[in-house]
């Protein structure tokens, strides 16, 4: 993907910089060397320009409620103790992880604050969900709790309805 | 012979109870040698009164600061004068001065500062390389000694080294530039929790004098070593000029400012444009897109 947009764009910037204009094509073969002449044109680069990528990712646009995609932004920052903050992509950060084949575990990551209230307040909900007290990891130096069992999707609307 | 014993061993238990007593009355039972006197005694480091309300704040952060974070506050000082020279409030942005400590990441960093440049030229002879030892020593039967086929053989005094280190090796890998940032932010962020971040204004200074400067470290209290950061080259000359011949002063531009550096020196002072500098290049990787392609090659928006 990346090898091909930068072929695209030193390929434009070939074709596009110098526009050879034919002076006289219909001239004697004996001026050979007068006969065409290079005219650098800066005009056109404006298309080479477009395609030239961003590196920043834009804000999303504002929204009354949900997003057409589904999307949704956050809310008022919630009253509570701890905060989950949105990933670099404006989603909530909640990721499924599969390991040796079987392993399933939720990890969620961004926290802020007290990260021993949300492990309760997520256990709470998951025995409500569940009926079973889930087991979970707390990981104070990156900040992330590991849940085991696949809820991604469950934590994501739990969070999302709580503001985050 | 008895008696000399017992009395020895109650000179030893009067020396053992003296200094036990010496320990629990703590320094003024020290002997002459071992006081400290008083101009090499350490003065007690005073940690600076956070600034209040009615200070003039001087810079906001230009960069939007999440909701629910409160932009950091550090006095806004000059090089002007030996004294206290504090001419207001600046804020600094969370997201570069107060994220969360990971002493793992600045650890990792800080090892891969040292080791990515490494080369190691350690080497030494294998058996092929040690000259000599073609022929066979003795023949293989016969002889009554044991069987060899070369006097270089590793078991031989003089002979080669087996799985000795191999000739220039390189200790080159490459961090990924998320934690690489993260390293810089933690050691902004550890710099300035423990009052070890100044801001000044600029880096201009009266005098080229080496002793104004160090009046100004010991003054307020910046520590053994210092380094200054500004934002781009071209640092004043008296700065230069005084920072010369001190070696606990050093001057660095901020597009060279890196992890071991922050950590080598006890104190880090950046200028307001260090700052800026630093909080629009280190805030921008926290929006960016994973690179397409490298991006040393044309970006629309690159910082």
């Amino acid at each position: 993907m990346s090898a091909s947009v930068v072929n695209m764009l030193t390929r434009m910037c070939a074709t596009i910089k110098p526009a050879y204009v034919w002076l006289s094509p219909m001239a004697s073969s004996s001026t050979a060397e007068q006969k065409c002449a290079v005219v650098e044109s800066t005009e056109e680069y404006k298309y080479v320009e477009r395609l030239i990528p961003p590196t920043k990712i834009p804000t999303p646009p504002l929204h009354d409620g949900p997003a057409p995609s589904g999307w949704r932004p956050p809310s008022v920052t919630p009253d509570l103790p701890y905060m989950v903050r949105r990933s670099r992509l404006h989603n909530v950060p909640v990721y499924t992880d599969l390991t040796h084949g079987n392993r399933k575990t939720t990890l969620l990551r961004k926290i802020e604050g007290d990260i021993w209230a949300l492990e309760n307040d997520v256990k709470e909900y998951l025995v409500q969900l569940t009926g079973k007290i889930p087991l979970t990891q707390v990981n104070e130096v990156t900040m992330s709790i590991r849940i085991k069992g696949h809820f991604d999707k469950e934590l994501k609307e739990w969070l999302l309805e709580k503001g985050f | 012979m008895m008696n000399m014993f017992r009395s020895g061993l109650n000179v030893c238990c009067l020396a053992l109870g003296k200094r036990l007593s010496s320990t629990f009355a703590g320094e003024s039972a020290l002997p002459s040698n071992l006081l400290i006197p008083p101009n090499l005694v350490e003065v007690q480091r005073r940690l600076r009164p956070l600034p209040t309300d009615s200070v003039p704040v001087l810079h906001k952060c230009e960069a939007e600061i999440a909701r629910h974070l409160r932009p950091r506050q550090a006095w806004l000082e000059s090089l002007r004068s030996r004294g206290e020279d504090q001419l207001g409030v600046v804020e600094l942005h969370p997201d570069v001065f107060a994220v969360h400590p990971r002493i793992d990441i600045l650890h990792a960093v800080e090892v891969w500062q040292r080791n990515f440049k490494r080369i190691s030229h350690a080497k030494v002879k294998s058996r092929a390389e040690v000259s000599g030892g073609g022929k066979k020593p003795w023949a293989q039967k016969g002889s009554g000694r044991a069987r060899h086929g070369s006097i270089r053989s590793p078991l031989w005094r003089g002979g080669g080294i087996s799985h000795g280190p191999r000739g220039p090796t390189s200790y080159y890998y490459m961090l990924p530039m998320k934690v690489r940032v993260m390293g810089l932010k933690v050691a902004l962020t550890s710099k300035l929790a423990q009052d070890y971040l100044h801001v000044v204004d600029n880096l201009e200074m009266p005098t080229p004098d080496p002793e104004f400067l160090l009046d100004i470290v010991r003054h307020r209290q910046w520590g053994e070593s210092v380094l200054f950061v500004d934002a781009n080259e071209a640092f004043p000359e008296n700065l230069l000029q005084a920072a010369a011949g001190l070696k606990m002063v050093n001057v660095l531009p901020a597009i060279g400012l890196n992890v071991h550096s922050m950590l080598k020196h006890e104190s880090l002072v950046l200028t307001l444009d260090a700052v800026k500098f630093l909080e629009k290049k280190l805030l921008w990787h926290d929006s960016r897109f994973t690179p397409l392609y490298p991006f040393r090659l044309p970006y629309s928006d690159f910082p």
